[in-house]
């Protein structure tokens, strides 16, 4: 045990290692506080939908990247170093918003309605990244850049300054906008015909979660990856809904699981070599056990 | 209000914990043991994973450095140049990516006859440098030595990734 402590000692005089941390906590901390509301207006496989669409944007960031150095202007190379020292999130987040827009807020009056319109978003989007990676590869390993992508590989222990500090920036607009508008949002959660009738512009805030949730999402990928991103934000509500009642105590609580399990998920990855985002959901399944396992005695008295 | 006033101020806070940790502009690897700058052979796959792409991210910061690495060999000649190239791969935790360094030996070694057969593991010592070609960057390690290890690599047919 104390030379597993002393390994992890010298790991964290690791700069991409302690960046690794700050990152993983601040989006499990994300994740978890939104993770709620969605699960509570069952929305929780919309994660995944998006996730995907995020993957399909990076695709197509690649191929507009590939595109742009193929031209060989001074201009178009620039552009393309652009896209790519940021992680391709400027194409990457306005094509996941709009999806998640498209989803929460029109989903109500289009033909294609609720979870079809999420998993046909879903398969599609994945099906036209993975065609165009295919048909224009940005580096000799394709396998190895869908892997990275949809599983998140350990994409996490190689962020650099700049992405943590977007990452930091991008989580205190959610944890704020989540802490300001806490009350309007439990509303539209609990009740959405309620907060109409009471004058409150319910499709403003539904925009707002809807805006959020993308954020996440495309801040998570690098974390977890696209495929795992659903179980950062539905285990720890699960969770904490197993043993508490309350709309705040559930995200308190999912938060404190959430950032509980990414913390010990990333260590024990880096001391026994597993895949981060795979430790992080296993940790989660694990005190979703437990928690269901404490709810049986709660339920006795 | 007063609770919300402070939830805010609890959030920008740690805000300003992520942004102050991430100053510096690259990473820095702490210093190893046993006379290396960076001893590979020292950390789990997933920390080499993180460390080797530092080092092909931040080639500035590594030119020169001493490394030791271990991992499996692998040999690539360009047909068109003839140009031969020699690395060492080593496999990420999900065992889909390779992060792999290109290492050239001290004095005139001729291959096959002075290296180890492809897919076997190996440790090399070396000076690190780097080189672009086209928008790539390409690091290796010059001066390289080559310390057989007793057992062989588990993979050798992976799509290769150097950079």
């Amino acid at each position: 045990m104390s030379e597993q402590l002393s390994t992890l000692r010298y790991y964290l005089e690791f700069d991409f290692v302690r960046y690794a941390i700050i990152v993983g906590l601040l989006i499990s901390l994300c994740a978890s506080l939104l993770g709620v509301t969605l699960v509570l207006k069952r929305f929780s496989f919309i994660g995944d939908g998006l996730s995907h669409v995020a993957f399909g944007a990076i695709a197509v960031s690649s191929v507009l990247t590939f595109g742009l150095r193929a031209i060989g202007s001074e201009a178009t190379g620039r552009l393309a170093e652009v896209l790519s020292e940021n992680n391709h999130t400027v194409i990457v987040l306005p094509l996941t918003v709009l999806a998640a827009v498209l989803l929460l807020r029109t989903g109500q009056n289009t033909k294609i309605k609720g979870d079809a319109a999420v998993a046909m978003i879903s398969v599609g989007s994945l099906a036209i990244g993975y065609l165009l990676m295919n048909r224009f590869p940005s580096s000799s390993n394709i396998s190895g850049d869908v892997c990275s992508t949809l599983f998140g590989s350990t994409s996490i222990l190689t962020l650099k300054g700049s992405d943590v500090v977007v990452c930091s920036v991008m989580a205190a607009i959610v944890i704020v906008t989540f802490v300001v508008f806490y009350n309007k949002i439990f509303a539209v959660t609990f009740d959405e015909s309620f907060t109409r009738a009471s004058g409150v512009n319910a499709g403003l805030y539904n925009l707002m979660i809807a805006i959020i949730t993308a954020v996440i999402i495309v801040i998570s990928m690098n974390l977890v990856g696209s495929l795992l991103i659903s179980a950062l934000i539905i285990f720890p509500s699960l969770s904490a809904m197993r043993i508490l009642r309350s709309f705040r105590g559930v995200v308190i609580c999912s938060a404190v699981i959430s950032v509980f399990c990414a913390g010990v998920g990333i260590i024990l990855s880096i001391l026994y070599s597993t895949p981060v985002g795979s430790t992080i959901v296993a940790a989660d399944i694990a005190v979703f056990l437990i928690f269901s396992f404490l709810s049986l005695f709660r339920k006795g008295r | 209000m007063k609770k919300r006033i402070f939830a805010v101020l609890a959030a920008a806070a740690i805000m300003l914990t992520g942004c102050g940790s991430a100053e510096s502009g690259s990473s820095v690897s702490p210093a190893a043991n046993d006379g290396y700058d960076v001893d590979l052979t020292q950390l789990s796959s997933s920390m080499v994973y993180g460390q080797v792409y530092d080092m092909v991210t931040n080639s500035d910061s590594y030119v020169g450095q001493k490394v030791k690495m271990k991992g499996s060999f692998s040999y690539y000649k360009d047909e068109q140049t003839g140009k031969e190239y020699f690395a060492v791969l080593i496999a990420d935790a999900t065992a889909c990516c390779s992060q792999g360094i290109e290492f050239i030996l001290k004095g005139d070694p001729v291959y096959p006859d002075d290296y180890p057969a492809i897919g076997t593991e190996i440790t090399v010592t070396g000076s690190f440098a780097w080189y672009k070609e086209d928008y790539a960057t390409y690091c290796q390690l010059l001066d390289a030595e080559i310390i057989p290890n007793d057992a062989p690599a588990e993979d050798t047919t992976k799509e290769l990734s150097w950079n």
